[in-house]
């Protein structure tokens, strides 16, 4: 559904050109849901990036559905690592929900939007302004914008990378959820193996600097997953011990029955 | 700041007087009295043969900067003694402000009724006008640094040694600024006591070439004017880091 | 300045009242606060005063609407792109170290005694504290904040009145602080020099007739119109920014 073949990106540095993605090919198909795993600064922000039109290419082909990605392609939206710039302090809450269903008439808006509510668990909160309600709060105000809009494709950058590990844990699962509700594709990008592992049908490793993909794993796991069971699982460790060898880590023998 | 030459900056800084040039020379730009540059050029030139322009800066320059000495002199204690002393911060404060509010231009006929057509007006409304920023700032600048004070007392400083070694450097920089400030506000109410009071320096300079319907020249003198302002500004600036090198050092100025 | 006590009005009380009780009302130069009533009335006989008040308050209110505009958009303009910073930056700054006094005789000479001419000449200085804040303001917007709009597919339009204006409001409201008591001393300035219309051509008037009281008089008038501009300006930036920030 959204590919890109030959990608690379070249951005102006402080000291000259840097090359930060080098003929990178990843595609992701309708209704998966694909992690992209990296450690800091690897270059997975930008991939994103790229995906959603936010950012040119150097070389390489960007395609959503067959058609050239020039701009941010419809259907496709970004979530942000950073909530707190990307929510309007001056809307409430509802608001910024509606950010980006404003275009429609006022009664499929508001249903929209109450259904977006709905999804995150935040119906009761929509009156408030966001700098009241905590980061998770904040970020699943985020995603309900994005649901709003019925995007076919959520783009998310780290989202739960600035929130304490329970408040982390509690979302992946609330975004499990809405996932199994609206079938909507969901490329993730996060530096942190469990999640990735945790989350994704599907899991793709960025490494080197210039960054290319290093590994692709599929994640046959089954659903629902839940944060215990599922993390006791041999196949789940399994995976969890590839990725991270594949990370370039220096892992002991795996000795598991 | 980059050193680099600002090619981009220079080159629309040339064209756009290139274009000014061209818009009233090919008659589009119509206003009867705007001179073209290469006119002001000229006009420049003949000021500055003539003497007109020497006498002129002259005149302003020593009002100006006698002004602004003298609201230093008053402005820097009486500012420290407001800063220093609560009970007069207190029982002064909302005065000034209220005496702020009126607007220094106001003031200039008032000059005008007192000292007549003299340099004496000039210095005086520069002086008023060149009071304020010194004042504020320094009362300002005095007031801060609560925890540079408790340093102070921690060593055992006397109170004297703590002005002298604490305060003062520490209200440098933001007597620094009130200076410069006030420099630049001394040479604009100077100007336009010379437009309204005194017929004599740049300000009226500017007066009489309009009068006499000498564009060229009067724009002309704007220029000077405005080299002035920055040249004012840049020597306050470079005697404040000679004489106050360590504090505005310290303050993060240089 | 915050809650400055009210017994700070008090040397200035005082020094009104000692001027009342000593001076004398026939002196030339320093009648007392009681005859610059009287010294106005003629002013209000004749229907002089208010018009007068209400061309400095016109000129004042356009010129400040129309610098805070084009300060706006110029200020957004250049704070958005580095390279266009760098190619103007010299020549507004020339632009900016004339000093509004200056600009006074070349207007009156180049427009002629208008109040066209005041406008031009009160809009020049006034745009520069809007512009600087609103460049500030824009450069230190953030990323993520402009690329949200355009990930929501959000028109140009709608990027720039939902997110980018609002997000600059209180810069500009901040710069309009500045410029608003700046706005109101070039137009006295102008008028004084110019005598075209308005209360700094009735003070000028008022000094050249040695009308002293009733300069006096004009004076406060001014000093009250300042007043309420700089008190007026504060609050609504105040309340402007409590609210675009989101704190209360």
């Amino acid at each position: 559904m959204i590919s890109c073949e030959d990608l690379s990106v070249t951005l102006p540095g402080a000291n000259g050109p840097v090359h930060i993605l080098d003929r990178v090919r990843f595609s992701v198909h309708r209704g998966e849901f694909v992690s992209v795993l990296g450690v800091s600064g690897a270059g997975k922000t930008t991939l994103l990036r790229v995906l959603g039109g936010l950012q040119q290419a150097s070389e390489g082909r960007v395609s959503c559905d067959g058609a050239a990605v020039s701009g941010p392609p419809d259907g496709v939206v970004m979530v942000f690592q950073d909530y707190t710039h990307s929510l309007l302090p001056w809307r409430t809450v509802r608001r910024n929900v509606a950010l980006g269903v404003e275009k429609l008439n006022r009664s499929e808006r508001d249903s929209r939007v109450d259904e977006a509510l709905a999804m995150v668990g935040l119906s009761d909160r929509d009156g408030e302004y966001p700098w009241r309600l905590s980061g998770g709060m904040q970020q699943r105000v985020q995603i309900a914008r994005a649901l709003a809009m019925r995007s076919r494709v959520l783009l998310m950058d780290e989202p739960f990378g600035a929130l304490d590990a329970m408040t982390r844990a509690s979302l992946q699962d609330q975004l499990l959820q809405v996932r199994e509700l609206t079938g909507t594709t969901i490329v993730f990008v996060t530096h942190d193996v469990e999640e990735a592992v945790y989350l994704s049908d599907r899991l793709v490793v960025l490494r080197g600097s210039p960054a290319t993909i290093g590994l692709t794993l599929d994640v046959p796991l089954p659903r629902p997953r839940d944060q215990v069971t599922t993390k006791e699982r041999a196949d789940y460790l399994d995976l969890r011990h590839q990725v991270y060898e594949a990370l370039g880590h220096k892992v002991g023998d795996r000795t598991h029955g | 700041m980059g050193r680099r030459l600002n090619l981009p900056g220079t080159a629309v800084f040339v064209l756009g007087l290139g274009l000014w040039e061209l818009l009233v020379r090919t008659g589009l730009l119509t206003f009867r009295y705007l001179p073209p540059p290469s006119d002001v050029a000229v006009g420049l030139g003949e000021l500055l043969g003539n003497g007109e322009l020497a006498t002129a800066l002259g005149h302003t320059l020593l009002a100006a900067v006698t002004g602004w000495a003298l609201a230093g002199l008053v402005g820097v204690p009486a500012g420290s003694t407001l800063g220093l002393v609560r009970p007069v911060w207190t029982y002064s404060m909302a005065s000034l402000e209220a005496l702020r509010a009126l607007p220094i231009v106001a003031f200039v006929p008032v000059a005008v009724l007192m000292f007549g057509f003299s340099m004496q007006t000039e210095i005086t409304v520069a002086f008023y006008a060149a009071l304020w920023p010194i004042l504020l700032n320094t009362a300002a600048g005095m007031r801060t640094e609560d925890r540079l004070v408790e340093t102070g007392r921690v060593l055992r400083l006397s109170r004297t040694a703590v002005l002298w070694k604490i305060r003062l450097p520490a209200a440098t920089a933001t007597i620094v600024v009130g200076l410069r400030l006030g420099m630049s506000i001394s040479l604009v109410l100077t100007l336009v006591a010379e437009m309204v009071g005194n017929p004599a320096g740049l300000g009226f300079l500017l007066v009489e070439k309009g009068q006499a319907l000498q564009p060229g020249q009067m724009f002309a003198g704007v220029f000077v004017i405005g080299v002035t302002g920055i040249a004012l500004n840049a020597t306050v600036m470079t005697l404040a880091k000679l004489i106050f090198r360590g504090q505005l050092t310290a303050a993060g100025e240089t | 300045m915050r809650g400055t006590p009210l017994r700070g009005l008090l040397p200035l009380v005082a020094l009104l009242l000692l001027w009342q009780l000593l001076g004398d009302p026939a002196s030339p130069y320093f009648p007392p606060p009681s005859t610059w009533l009287d010294g106005i009335t003629p002013l209000v006989a004749a229907g002089t005063l208010w018009p007068a008040i209400g061309d400095t308050t016109m000129t004042f209110l356009l010129g400040l609407t129309i610098a805070t505009v084009v300060g706006a958009l110029l200020g957004t303009l250049v704070g958005a792109s580095r390279p266009v910073d760098r190619a103007l930056s010299p020549s507004l700054e020339f632009l900016r170290a004339l000093p509004a006094a200056s600009l006074v005789p070349v207007a009156a000479l180049v427009l002629g005694y208008t109040t066209q001419m005041k406008l031009v000449v009160v809009v020049l200085p006034a745009t520069w504290p809007i512009l600087l804040t609103c460049r500030t303001a824009r450069r230190s917007l953030s990323p993520i904040l402009l690329d949200t709009p355009r990930t929501l597919g959000l028109s140009t339009w709608d990027r720039t009145a939902k997110v980018l204006t609002p997000a600059l409001l209180p810069a500009v409201l901040l710069g309009v602080r500045v410029a608003a008591p700046l706005a109101l001393i070039i137009t006295l300035l102008v008028e004084i020099v110019t005598r075209v219309n308005g209360l700094g051509a009735a003070l000028g008037t008022a000094q050249a007739n040695f009308l002293s009281a009733q300069v006096y008089g004009l004076l406060t008038i001014a000093g009250l119109l300042g007043y309420l501009v700089n008190w007026t300006v504060t609050r609504a930036e105040a309340t402007v920014s409590r609210r675009m920030r989101g704190t209360a």
